[in-house]
């Protein structure tokens, strides 16, 4: 099998994250805001894959699992804060949740 | 690992093991004071425990954490930080009707998270350590679950907070690609080339490390999180979360030749410039304290990026004392606002403190001190790091950003008396706030010794200064 070069492979990891920050952007539902906050996180993990592959080190992946669990431990605590937004304000637009100015 | 390299990550595993012990004692006996004993007698013990630690020192435990004089140094200053924390939050939370425990784990882990941070020397343990410093902090913010704005406090500091450890992650990752390591030494040698993807890969480090610290033009979290979160968080929020990443960005920068890197140092020389006065300009606007309080944080961030600038040994002297000042003085002030407020109604507007000092004298004079020390008016703690920093400025003959630094400086003398003599303002109308029956005993007396602490740093910081130069400048 013909070895993929790292160039591609980072392309692609700053592709997906372009992608993430424009929902990030563009969308104003906290579902997909945490949703696209999700692909950024993973576009950077499987950024560390691809440098890891290119040393032939597997720090790369061990980076990847700690970006998975973290990941993991965000949105368990970005769902319930999600439960408590739609129960505070009966919605889940950002825009309307917004009470805090100056 | 060896036995004298778990021995001398003693610190870090106390933190750890009580922030489980709490964890358990509040699943199995749900008792307020309970969990404030086991919190302080675990960070009491981690405290004293640095000293004995500390002959071991420096040694390097597996790629991930270097154990020095540096990191114990900045190790007792959070622990110091958390437990004052802990019982400030003490006095808020008996007020109110929910569940209290928890906050105590939760402060813990941060502790736990910051400590590792400013300990670590690889990327691994950076990301770790920051994650569960922001985690913890996540749920701390919005732990009055009933309150809508702390709800929305927690999900914009969430949702900023993802993006940035995304932003970190993806340079990391860049870096590393260029570089093939992932220990902080190994990419600081490797730096010296300049590829695209190195440059864009420090960028977003920048970016990331920016947003952390709340500098211009990474800071517009930073006054609605502060106005949103709860009082003693808003405190934990502004010292150790700032504290313990500006630590590591000074360990792992300065040491780099300032000339080589050309760039950088005027992205920093522009972010210092614009937290310097973008903090104490909006703060001029503001009629509620926790927002004034909050960019006068991003202002003080922006003094110690002068001290990091300067670098060198009279740079590092200065950030650490700077850091001390800052932490005692942001945790007085906002141990001010926490007496003064409960859970649910939180003493933030400016009227809430007119004629405090006819009220409660003693309070109105520590904030006082708070605010003076903040200045960088004398007798305080405030005014000698300014001298510090301004000595390793002039050693590094930083002309512009002194000169900015004097001019911020005497716009904020302006707002922060504005708050001083809305205190000793004799109030129209006597009316007595709800919630304002008695003090927190233990709350008062921690208030009392920061006062102390930072009038006496104020008039004689040699004590101070000695165990800086023993631990902290013993690198350089």
């Amino acid at each position: 099998m013909a070895e993929v070069p790292t160039q591609y492979g980072i392309i692609l990891a700053a592709i997906l994250f372009s992608l993430g920050v424009a929902g990030i952007l563009l969308r104003r539902n906290i579902f997909f805001i945490l949703l696209f906050v999700e692909v950024m996180l993973n576009a950077a993990g499987l950024a560390f894959v691809v440098a890891g592959a290119r040393w032939g080190q597997a720090d790369g992946q061990v980076m990847f699992i700690f970006v998975l669990a973290t990941a993991a431990a965000e949105v368990a605590i970005g769902l319930g804060l999600l439960l408590r937004l739609h129960h505070q304000f009966k919605t889940l637009n950002v825009d309307e949740a917004s009470d805090l100015r100056g | 690992m060896t036995s004298a390299d778990i021995l001398s990550l003693l610190p870090l595993l106390v933190v750890a093991t009580t922030g489980v012990v709490v964890m358990l004692a509040a699943a199995f006996y749900r008792n307020h004071r309970l969990s404030l004993v086991l919190t302080l007698a675990g960070l009491l013990v981690a405290f004293i425990s640095l000293p004995f630690v500390s002959p071991l020192t420096p040694r390097q435990v597996t790629p991930l954490v270097l154990v020095d004089g540096y990191a114990l140094f900045y190790m007792g200053l959070i622990f110091a930080a958390s437990f004052i924390v802990a019982l400030l939050a003490y006095g808020y939370l008996e007020k109110w009707d929910g569940n209290p425990e928890e906050l105590y784990v939760l402060l813990l882990l941060a502790t736990l998270g910051a400590a590792v941070l400013v300990g670590s020397s690889h990327f691994a343990s950076f990301f770790l350590g920051l994650e569960t410093l922001s985690v913890a902090l996540y749920a701390m913010i919005a732990y009055n679950r009933s309150l809508r704005r702390g709800i929305e406090a927690g999900i914009k500091y969430l949702v900023l907070a993802g993006v940035t450890a995304a932003f970190l992650l993806f340079g990391m990752a860049l870096v590393y690609a260029e570089t093939g390591t992932l220990a902080f030494s190994g990419v600081v040698a490797a730096a010296g080339g300049a590829s695209l993807q190195l440059m864009v890969g420090l960028g977003m480090l920048i970016v990331g490390v920016g947003f952390k610290l709340g500098v211009v033009p990474f800071h517009m979290w930073t006054p609605d999180v502060y106005q949103g979160a709860p009082a003693p968080v808003t405190g934990l929020l502004a010292s150790m979360s700032k504290g313990a990443v500006f630590a590591l960005l000074l360990r792992y920068f300065t040491p780099v030749p300032a000339l080589e890197r050309q760039g950088l140092v005027w992205v920093f020389t522009a972010i210092a410039i614009l937290s310097m006065l973008g903090g104490n300009i909006l703060a001029l606007t503001q009629d509620n304290v926790k927002r004034i309080l909050a960019y006068s944080s991003i202002a003080h961030l922006g003094y110690l990026l002068v001290a990091f600038l300067a670098s060198g040994p009279a740079g590092q002297l200065a950030v650490a004392f700077y850091l001390v000042a800052y932490f005692a003085t942001t945790l007085s002030a906002f141990g001010v606002v926490t007496v003064l407020s409960t859970p649910d109604d939180e003493a933030e507007s400016l009227q809430a403190y007119q004629g405090l000092y006819y009220r409660r004298p003693w309070l109105a004079i520590i904030f006082t001190i708070a605010l003076l020390s903040l200045a960088g008016i004398p007798p305080t703690a405030g005014l000698v790091g300014k001298i510090f920093i301004a000595a390793a400025g002039v050693q590094a003959s930083l002309w512009l950003l002194l000169i900015v630094l004097v001019l911020a400086s005497v716009i904020g003398v302006f707002y922060y008396m504005r708050i001083v003599i809305t205190m000793f303002r004799r109030p129209e109308v006597e009316a007595a706030r709800p919630g304002m029956v008695g003090l927190p005993r233990a709350a008062s007396v921690v208030l009392g010794v920061l006062s102390v602490i930072l009038v006496g740093l104020g008039i004689y910081p040699v004590p101070v200064m000695r165990i800086i130069e023993r631990t902290v400048a013993r690198l350089v």
